[in-house]
């Protein structure tokens, strides 16, 4: 669809002129995590990109069930979270955009039920979680789990 | 107002101790093109933008930002967690170790502490713009230079990521600059500043 709601001026002197993005394919959300964004027309990789290989469940494998689920979990929030992250520039500047804003409103509602699901069988990642979890109005489990920066949910 | 959300916007899990690999990544956290500094020059700009949506936008890139600097202090944090005495004198990291241990504090790689010159809040939207823009390729420049000369998987992955937004940023701030230089009269869009002479911003749409 060619939508031009983010308009652009005539080209003048003395000013510079970037083209309005249109909207195109959506990588799928786990690929648009590794690419940073979910815009295949706005990934314009350096050549050294490739060198090496990312791997983001590095230790996926080393895991025992129960733990691997609760890394599942945890990436699935992480690859919904930044798809709506990445949307919401792009509605910043294009508000009007016909394809951008349902898509907005159906991945929020998954990410609130992952955060919800989260919360209820490990720890909440966000205050709100705590209430949509229906957790024991007794517990407070705000600081349980593991601080972000530990590279893992444990 | 922000709320925190117990995860990082991208998972950063480094396996191997690598306290100079940490030295230089530290960089983007207090660094003159770094995290930090982006965060407060989109979050320090966005008050007297004319045109509400680029303070919207400004809003929401300087929150990311704030993702990113906790996405660096969480690599520099996993790099240097192990970290030995012998380590700390002979591994590139001993100056840094000497102020700090290993606590996180926001420098430069060269050890140039975080200072508010490294960005500008200027009062005048394309002058702010343009440093928003000029910024992002900065900051892609750093990442493109820590890529050259890192190899470890687990620490790439998250400085591809970050690469890659520096470039989607860069598109939106164009963007945002189309839509400054709509509301104003191409004839002229040096006519006045549309941050501070209120008496001549009529925000109309003129393109």
């Amino acid at each position: 669809m060619n939508e031009k709601n983010c308009c652009s001026c005539p080209e003048t002197l003395a000013m510079a002129s970037v083209p309005s993005q249109e909207w195109c394919e959506l990588y799928d959300w786990d690929t648009a995590l590794k690419e940073g964004t979910i815009f295949t027309c706005l990934n314009f990789p350096i050549f050294l990109a490739d060198k090496g290989n990312s791997n983001l469940n590095t230790n996926g494998s080393a895991l025992d069930p129960v733990q691997q689920e609760r890394e599942v979990l945890m990436g699935k929030i992480t690859s919904i979270s930044f798809a709506i992250n990445d949307l919401t520039l792009y509605l910043d500047t294009h508000p009007d955009c016909p394809e951008g804003t349902p898509l907005f409103y159906q991945l929020s509602k998954e990410r609130m039920d992952l955060l919800s699901e989260y919360a209820s069988k490990y720890n909440p990642l966000t205050q709100l979680s705590m209430v949509t979890a229906s957790l024991n109005n007794s517990d407070y489990a705000w600081a349980e789990g593991p601080m972000p920066w530990e590279g893992g949910c444990i | 107002m922000w709320a925190y959300e117990k995860r990082l916007q991208f998972p950063v899990k480094i396996k191997k101790t690598c306290p100079k690999t940490a030295q230089l990544i530290i960089s983007q956290y207090g660094g003159p093109d770094g995290e930090l500094s982006a965060s407060m020059r989109y979050l320090s700009q966005r008050y007297t933008m004319p045109v509400k949506k680029v303070g919207g936008l400004l809003t929401d890139i300087g929150t990311e930002e704030i993702n990113h600097l906790e996405i660096i202090c969480a690599m520099v944090y996993q790099l240097t967690r192990d970290l030995t005495p012998e380590e700390a004198r002979t591994a590139g990291f001993d100056a840094y170790y000497i102020d700090h241990t290993k606590a996180l504090w926001p420098q430069a790689a060269a050890g140039i502490p975080f200072t508010s010159l490294e960005f500008q809040s200027k009062g005048d939207p394309f002058a702010d713009l343009f440093e928003d823009l000029a910024a992002e390729q900065k900051a892609r420049t750093v990442y493109d230079n820590l890529l050259r000369v890192i190899d470890d998987p687990d620490t790439r992955a998250p400085l591809k990521f970050l690469r890659a937004r520096e470039v989607v940023h860069f598109q939106r701030f164009g963007e945002a600059l189309e839509m400054t230089k709509s509301k104003l009269d191409h004839n002229n869009f040096y006519y006045f500043n549309a941050e501070f002479d209120q008496q001549f911003y009529k925000p109309e749409k003129h393109c």
